[in-house]
């Protein structure tokens, strides 16, 4: 007995179950992932999109922005004030990352030791992160006090006769707003390494020891290299976020004395939501986005070589 | 084949629901000339500005068919909040200008209606109009009108010895006093400074711009201040009141200053006078007697009418306002603006933009103001002058002079220095700039 088959194999009921669960599964699926896509599409994506609209426009919120092609970006090389905020956040940033990338290691390699109380020092350092920026400003304000502050009296006890004016001065504003930035951020990092650590083979430090390395070596050849992916993501997030600083200069100091704490992200909020020029703001915006961007290309292009 | 009639007619039933529902929504409440009507209007910090609901009490009562609601906004953010609802066409019936330097934003955004009728009906006894005035047409008009005084403590003056102000008070005479209350006030053995200057930029730029002929915000040109900052940095220097960065890194509050006996002298808005009598109230001040003088003046000739400054706070009608609403906005803006809304407001003790016999009775007749002959004579006469002349480049201006005035009050930057690198931006961020 033999059958012929004519156009091909007929689909049967269960191959067709079989599609309508495949269907449904994907289906599922989908309605899990669309309101956080749907979410990302309005409240970030579009947002963003708009941004590069309105860079090329003159716009005050209020009826038609006007199409202007790139005078926002020839306005932007010559305006001195965006030239001022760009240099202090790139010194805020040369500072601010390896700072806090040496004093975050630093405090997770002491706390990844099996000490009485650890837990306790673990979360005084992550403490910091999760205060209120406007509470942690105002505290280091009287910290930084010229005349009554308690850092002046302490550098007053090592000799130091003329102590610096901290926030009320042009040249100490910004390495004040840089050293809490420092010790507010420092505990999340912290974090971050101390995950890293735990993915460090102990057989290799144990290896390293029988072959005579003392702990720095271990920490050079061993450590350090284990923790290149974490090392290398705790840089790209500290460089985007100092670039992005804006809360805590913006209580502490309000970009001053004068325009010695200025800084990008400040200039973009004077321009558009004080002074209503929501063009210009969003070039400022832009020029800040394709900072960041290049930067951080930069870095994942080294450290792709690296890891070549 | 039932079954699918079913479903069409559920579908039908579904999207009539819809479109009725939708109509519901778009449809505003009624609001017929004739009948009730309910107007919005935005105000912030409900809870301690009882300004807006005495405003609309005393509205409502005149007129029992209007009625007024608010929608709140922050304090801090109320430009930002109210710019947002106002381009997204959800703003309320009637907005207050918390800041002049923003009511350009507004009006040059086509939000404001033209009230040039309600304006006509207000006579001459109201202060500020004039600020709302855009190419002949009114577009606000203002129901408050702060002035600056010197707020000073009688009994600290009288510890030290020293003569209290007089209605004809000059700066070479104010420095003199403060330097007498310094020496006086150590000698009583009191802690007290002779006076207390916060760190805003209009403790220094409000009266330099107000009281030096010919002084223009516009004109890029901001010499006009430097003998006003060089008097302000003399007296920190000289230890009569406090540097301006322990005031910024301690977070000085200027209430606590004055009303803990902190400082003799105090250069303040007069909103401080319901601010000072409800904290001696609750405690939260001090008692001791007190009084308010005119601002210093440069010299005699202005002794009758003491130059000084402030800005309004106005009232205006959103464009977008349902059309049958407009009437009753417009009786809302005359009665705010007019004698009634200015009674209503002196009696709690807010300055008011109309000043007549009646609102002055009613302000002093409110417990714990001051009542002695000074204080009389500074609040029924003064030539205020706005702080923030109207203009599309103000905000911008007054950004660089605010990041100026911290240069040289730190002590960052000499005055002359400063002030000249604040015209350069001035001329070359703002009014060289298209």
């Amino acid at each position: 007995m033999s059958t012929t088959t004519v156009g091909g194999p007929r689909s049967t009921g269960a191959d067709r179950t079989k599609r309508w669960y495949r269907a449904r599964r994907s289906l599922q699926g989908a309605s899990f992932v669309l309101p956080n896509f749907l979410g990302f599409g309005l409240l970030t994506l579009g947002p963003v999109v708009a941004l590069f609209y309105i860079s090329f426009t003159n716009w005050n919120v209020f009826g038609k922005a006007k199409w202007i092609g790139l005078d926002n970006f020839t306005r932007l090389l010559g305006d001195a004030s965006f030239h001022r905020a760009l240099l202090n956040t790139l010194y805020y940033s040369a500072f601010h990352i390896p700072l806090t990338l040496v004093t975050s290691l630093g405090l997770a390699l002491l706390l990844n030791r099996k000490l009485r109380g650890v837990a306790f020092f673990r979360t005084a350092a992550f403490f910091p992160y999760v205060t209120s920026i406007v509470a942690i400003a105002i505290a280091w304000n009287l910290l930084f006090s010229r005349d009554a502050g308690p850092i002046n009296q302490i550098l007053g006890l090592f000799g130091v006769d003329d102590p610096p004016g901290w926030t009320a001065s042009s040249t100490w504003a910004m390495p004040a707003v840089i050293i809490v930035g420092v010790w507010r951020e420092m505990g999340y990092y912290m974090l971050l390494f101390l995950a890293g650590l735990q993915t460090v083979p102990p057989e290799l430090h144990e290896a390293a020891r029988i072959d005579g390395a003392n702990a720095w070596a271990r920490f050079r050849n061993v450590t350090l290299p284990c923790l290149r992916p974490t090392t290398f993501f705790v840089t790209v997030m500290l460089t985007i976020g100092s670039f992005k600083v804006f809360d805590l200069i913006l209580v502490m100091t309000n970009g001053g004395p004068g325009q010695s704490t200025l800084v990008l992200s400040q200039y973009i909020y004077q321009k558009g939501l004080v002074e209503n020029r929501f063009g210009y703001a969003s070039a400022i915006s832009v020029v800040l986005f394709a900072l960041c961007m290049l930067v951080t290309v930069v870095q994942f292009v080294i450290n792709r070589r690296r890891n070549a | 084949m039932r079954h699918r009639h079913a479903r069409r007619t559920a579908l039908a039933v579904a999207v009539t629901a819809l479109t009725l529902t939708a109509t519901a929504c778009g449809a505003d409440e009624a609001a017929d000339s004739g009948g009730p009507v309910t107007l919005t209007m935005s105000a912030w910090s409900l809870n301690s500005t009882p300004e807006f609901q005495k405003l609309a009490d005393g509205f409502h009562q005149r007129n029992p068919d209007v009625k007024v609601e608010f929608k709140e906004y922050d304090a801090t953010n109320y430009d930002t909040q109210l710019t947002a609802d106002l381009a997204a066409g959800s703003g309320p019936d009637v907005f207050a200008h918390k800041t002049l330097k923003n009511f350009i934003t507004y009006q040059a955004g086509e939000q404001l209606l033209d009230v040039s009728d309600v304006a006509d009906g207000l006579g001459d006894k109201v202060n500020g109009l004039g600020n709302y005035k855009v190419d002949g047409v009114t577009y606000s008009v203002p129901y408050r009108q702060d002035s600056w005084y010197v707020f000073y403590n009688k009994d600290l003056f009288a510890a030290a010895g020293v003569t209290p102000p007089t209605e004809a008070w000059t700066w070479a005479e104010y420095e003199r006093t403060v330097a007498d209350l310094s020496a006086g006030l150590k000698t009583a053995g009191s802690p007290a400074k002779a006076a207390y200057q916060h760190v805003w930029q209009s403790t220094v730029q409000g009266l330099a711009l107000a009281q030096t002929p010919g002084a223009d915000l516009n004109s890029g040109d901001y010499g006009y201040y430097a003998p006003y900052y060089q008097r302000a940095l003399k007296q920190q220097e000289s230890g009569a009141q406090v540097d301006y960065g322990t005031a910024t890194t301690n977070t000085l509050q200027y209430q606590a200053q004055f009303g803990t006996q902190q400082a003799a002298t105090m250069l303040m808005g007069s909103w401080y006078v319901a601010t000072l009598v409800a904290q001696q109230k609750s405690g939260a001040a001090q008692s001791f007697k007190w009084g308010f003088a005119p601002a210093p003046q440069r010299d005699a000739s202005t002794k009758d009418k003491p130059v000084t400054f402030g800005d309004p706070t106005g009232l205006g009608i959103n464009a977008a306002i349902d059309e049958n609403k407009v009437k009753a906005a417009k009786e809302f803006l005359s009665y705010v603006a007019g004698e009634g809304g200015a009674t209503a407001l002196a009696s709690i003790g807010i300055t008011p933009a109309a000043l007549t016999e009646q609102v002055a009775k009613a302000y002093f007749e409110v417990q714990g103001v001051p009542t002695d002959e000074l204080s009389l004579f500074t609040f029924n006469n003064h030539d205020t002058r706005p702080e923030n002349p109207v203009s599309p480049q103000t905000a911008a201006l007054q950004n660089i002079l605010q990041e100026t005035h911290s240069a040289i009050m730190s002590g960052s930057t000499p005055v002359d220095e400063a002030l000249a690198k604040a015209g350069a931006r001035a001329r070359s961020e703002v009014l060289e700039s298209k």
